[in-house]
């Protein structure tokens, strides 16, 4: 191998070793002085098989311990999580699945669902919303802040938020943002003294529908798929192609009616649909009779009656939270449990 | 340093005697791997239909779209690509290393137990055993079948290979050395990390990701370039250029090739998807110095031999498929393109473009040079035309459209790429029952007429005569 090809090597080795495996600098430097040397000056002999082994057992050791074990490493110590529902009801999530539900998986495995319906909710990313309030005594600064702010990111001073401004009253100053923009939003007005509000949103086409922040939503999940929602998926199923709609999230959509006439003819349900019918999962006693789900069937809606993976908050995929701002003012329940409560003393 | 000596260093042609060891093996695997190509093409098709009429078949499960469609690829990659690749690597080794093919008892046993367990495998899937896993959609209890299967046929290859009469080792022989000792030891760390060790939750995705990585990116891309590297140079009669690129492309492509797949939006630790790009950037170094050398080894000239001018000509196509997926690869890699890309057709298409344009074009072309020495008669050409026609036409149009569609549309909705497609499909099944016959008819005719073949099918009949 020529010195310039042999440097090239040299040099991936030792930016692979720093960048991508960690290695202290002077290690990696090292590596690729080595590599360097083995390759351009001493000139490996590629002629003899047991080079050619040994090199290959290295790099397949380097494979397996760099991307199976480490992940491994990694993800062998997950646990249940807590989590609530919409009700505020909390428990410990993933729920494992329950009476056909499991059989029904056999048979979503067996049918090979998979080949056109993916089980992983994705998000494209994480947008701030800012909101600020100034009061009168510091109206005029937050204003200026403002300004500044859009001025210094070199967004469209957006008249109303820093022309309307109003003493006492929330004002969003920018939506859509990133982390690095929302932070210097932050540090701008709350420096000019105004109570700041920032909002979390995660965008991306999979997730719930909103005119406004997400208009491309296609409802498939309030949140993205982690690792823990396949706790005990055997195995997970993730999909690679879209043929169809994403079904991490069905059990949330979808009734048994309406997925057992989709498997029965999917195009009851939508026209377009490019869906197989599914008439080996029903039965019919006689000719003219409406045809029956078997166990079979039954099953596996069992199974994707239980698929709510991407709608419950987890630490590490937390669910798009309002601005806090926005919610009703927690000032007045105190008052209302005053007064209900007032009377009981009254009487005692 | 060309590895065929010259016809009048003695009257016994040497070739002739490593081409009579070959025969049997290398025509056993070559014939159930056009074999399986004809049961995947017949597979997809179907498949095909399946989307365009959904009421059709409706009633019996094991013509489930999602049952035909893994049972295809199966058949497809393991049943085709492996064998045929396994024929051309024991061709070319031997060759190469101007020596005798050692066992080809091995190779011959080794194919049958590999054809049993593609064979399980695929009828596992119809029956609704499938694994449930993308990379390894079998049943778990074949792939012990399999793996000695492949032990069995390596062991043969390894030990020719050590046999071999110059010490020099080409770059064709590091690279077939490399695939036929990779693809055990990660179908050995896999069946063992998924099926015995139970790998739990996405665990199991990583390691069937980790698996399809390097099948696809170390040991399909090997015996491709194996190939590549052995009959470019042979065909054209000239000397291959850059040894250096040809060793620079070689580790760097084991290296990278071998962590990596792991799409932008997996729901695992956000380094694996990070260190997919990385990887896949890094690989890309490795696909520009293969072409280098080629290209420079190439340098616009045509086959020496004008026999050999449609299996050369087809090998040339097919590098320009390799270099264009290099590039298209590397691109889709990144985060942002990428999940453009992510779960829309376009995966798939380049997924058979890359089996069936890259390494299945160059196994064919191979398979068309080497043939007419093993069989002692070359296939009908005229039927060659056309179904070399059709095969390329059929993989064009059945990748192509569906892989723009996709791009164009996003995912969950299908534009007019699948109809595009089907014709694709139908033309693939033209190409490869054409190939079929054509190969049967060949093989019963050198049967028949000339006795070429009376080594293979008359050994029990000699030996009596002996006696």
């Amino acid at each position: 191998m020529t010195i310039g090809l042999s440097f090239i090597l040299g040099l991936l080795a030792s930016s692979v070793s720093y960048f991508m495996l960690g290695l202290w600098w002077p290690v990696a430097v090292l590596l690729g002085l080595f590599a360097w040397l083995a390759f351009g000056l001493l000139d490996v002999k590629m002629d003899s098989t047991f080079t050619l082994l040994g090199g290959m057992l290295l790099v397949f050791c380097v494979s397996l311990s760099g991307m199976v074990l480490r992940a491994n490493d990694q993800l062998s110590g997950l646990q249940y999580a807590d989590t609530q529902d919409e009700a505020g009801t909390e428990f410990r999530y993933p729920v494992p699945l329950l009476g056909q539900a499991r059989y029904g998986e056999k048979i979503y495995k067996a049918s090979g669902c998979a080949a056109c319906h993916t089980q992983q909710v994705t998000h494209e990313g994480v947008v701030l919303d800012v909101k600020a309030m100034g009061s009168e005594k510091n109206l005029a600064a937050v204003q200026e802040a403002a300004s500044r702010f859009y001025k210094f990111t070199g967004r469209k001073a957006s008249g109303g938020a820093v022309l309307g401004f109003v003493a006492g009253e929330w004002e969003t100053i920018v939506t859509g943002a990133n982390a690095a923009d929302a932070s210097k939003a932050r540090n701008f007005l709350t420096r000019a003294g105004a109570s700041v509000d920032v909002q979390v949103r995660f965008r991306g086409e999979d997730l719930m529908h909103n005119d406004l922040q997400n208009p491309e939503g296609r409802n498939w999940g309030r949140r993205r798929s982690v690792a823990q929602d396949y706790l005990f998926a055997e195995p997970p199923m993730l999909g690679s192609v879209r043929i169809g709609p994403d079904l991490a999230n069905i059990g949330a959509r979808y009734n048994r009616d309406m997925l057992m006439s989709i498997l029965l003819d999917p195009k009851t349900l939508k026209k377009d649909s490019k869906m197989p019918q599914h008439g080996f999962l029903f039965k019919q006693a006689e000719k003219d009779e409406q045809r029956q789900p078997t166990r079979e069937a039954e099953a596996l809606v069992d199974y994707l009656l239980s698929l709510k993976s991407a709608h419950y908050p987890l630490p590490e995929a937390p669910v798009d939270q309002p601005f806090t701002s926005s919610l009703p003012k927690p000032v007045q329940i105190p008052a209302e449990t005053a007064d209900t409560i007032k009377p009981d003393e009254a009487g005692k | 340093m060309s590895s065929e000596p010259k016809e009048d260093v003695a009257k016994q042609d040497p070739r002739e005697a490593v081409d009579r060891s070959c025969r049997g093996p290398v025509l056993f695997l070559a014939f159930s791997a056009v074999a399986w190509l004809l049961v995947y093409s017949l597979f997809a098709m179907l498949a095909g239909v399946k989307v365009h009429a959904s009421g059709m078949m409706a009633d019996s499960a094991w013509l489930a779209y999602g049952r035909i469609q893994p049972a295809s690829q199966l058949a497809l990659q393991f049943g085709f690509l492996v064998q045929l690749g396994l024929a051309v690597s024991a061709w070319i080794l031997s060759h190469r290393g101007k020596t005798v093919l050692v066992d080809g008892g091995y190779l011959i046993f080794g194919g049958m137990l590999w054809n049993a367990g593609v064979t399980l495998g695929f009828l596992g899937i119809l029956t609704g055993n499938a694994s449930g896993l993308e990379g390894l959609q079998m049943p778990g209890k074949v792939l012990p079948l399999l793996f000695f299967g492949f032990v069995l046929v390596g062991l043969s290859l390894v030990q020719t290979n050590n046999r071999r009469t110059d010490e020099e080792m080409s770059p064709a022989q590091w690279f077939l050395f490399a695939a036929t000792l990779w693809l055990p030891w990660v179908l050995a760390g896999s069946y063992l990390l998924i099926h015995f060790f139970n790998a739990k939750g996405v665990m199991a995705n990583i390691v069937d990701w980790w698996f399809i990585q390097n099948f696809t990116k170390v040991y399909l891309t090997f015996v491709g370039l194996g190939t590549l590297f052995h009959f470019l140079p042979a065909l054209s009669g000239r000397q291959l250029v850059g040894r250096g690129y040809a060793q620079f492309a070689f580790w760097i492509m084991l290296l990278f090739g071998s962590v990596g797949g792991v799409g932008p939006g997996a729901p695992v630790p956000a380094w694996l998807p990070a260190l997919s790009t990385v990887s896949a950037v890094f690989y890309f170094f490795g696909v520009i110095a293969v072409w280098v050398s080629l290209k420079q080894t190439i340098n616009g000239a045509s086959a020496a031999d004008t026999a050999d001018s449609l299996a050369y000509n087809l090998m040339r196509l097919a590098a320009l498929v390799f270099i264009s997926m290099g590039v298209l690869n590397v691109f889709f890699a990144f985060p942002g393109p990428g999940s453009v890309a992510e779960f829309t057709t376009y995966g798939p298409a380049m997924k058979l473009l890359f089996n069936l344009g890259f390494v299945g074009l160059i196994l064919v072309a191979a398979l068309y040079h080497i043939f007419p020495s093993l069989a002692g008669i070359d296939f009908s050409p005229k039927m060659t035309r056309i179904q070399t026609t059709a095969i390329v036409l059929g993989v064009l149009g059945a990748t192509l459209p569906s892989a723009l569609g996709g791009l164009m549309s996003g995912d969950a909705v299908l534009g007019s790429g699948f109809y595009f497609a089907s014709l694709g499909d139908v033309l693939l099944l033209v190409g490869s029952a054409i190939l079929f016959l054509n190969f049967f008819g060949a093989i019963l005719f050198a049967i028949k007429n000339c006795g070429c073949l009376a080594g293979i099918c008359c050994r029990g009949e000699k030996k009596e005569a002996n006696a």
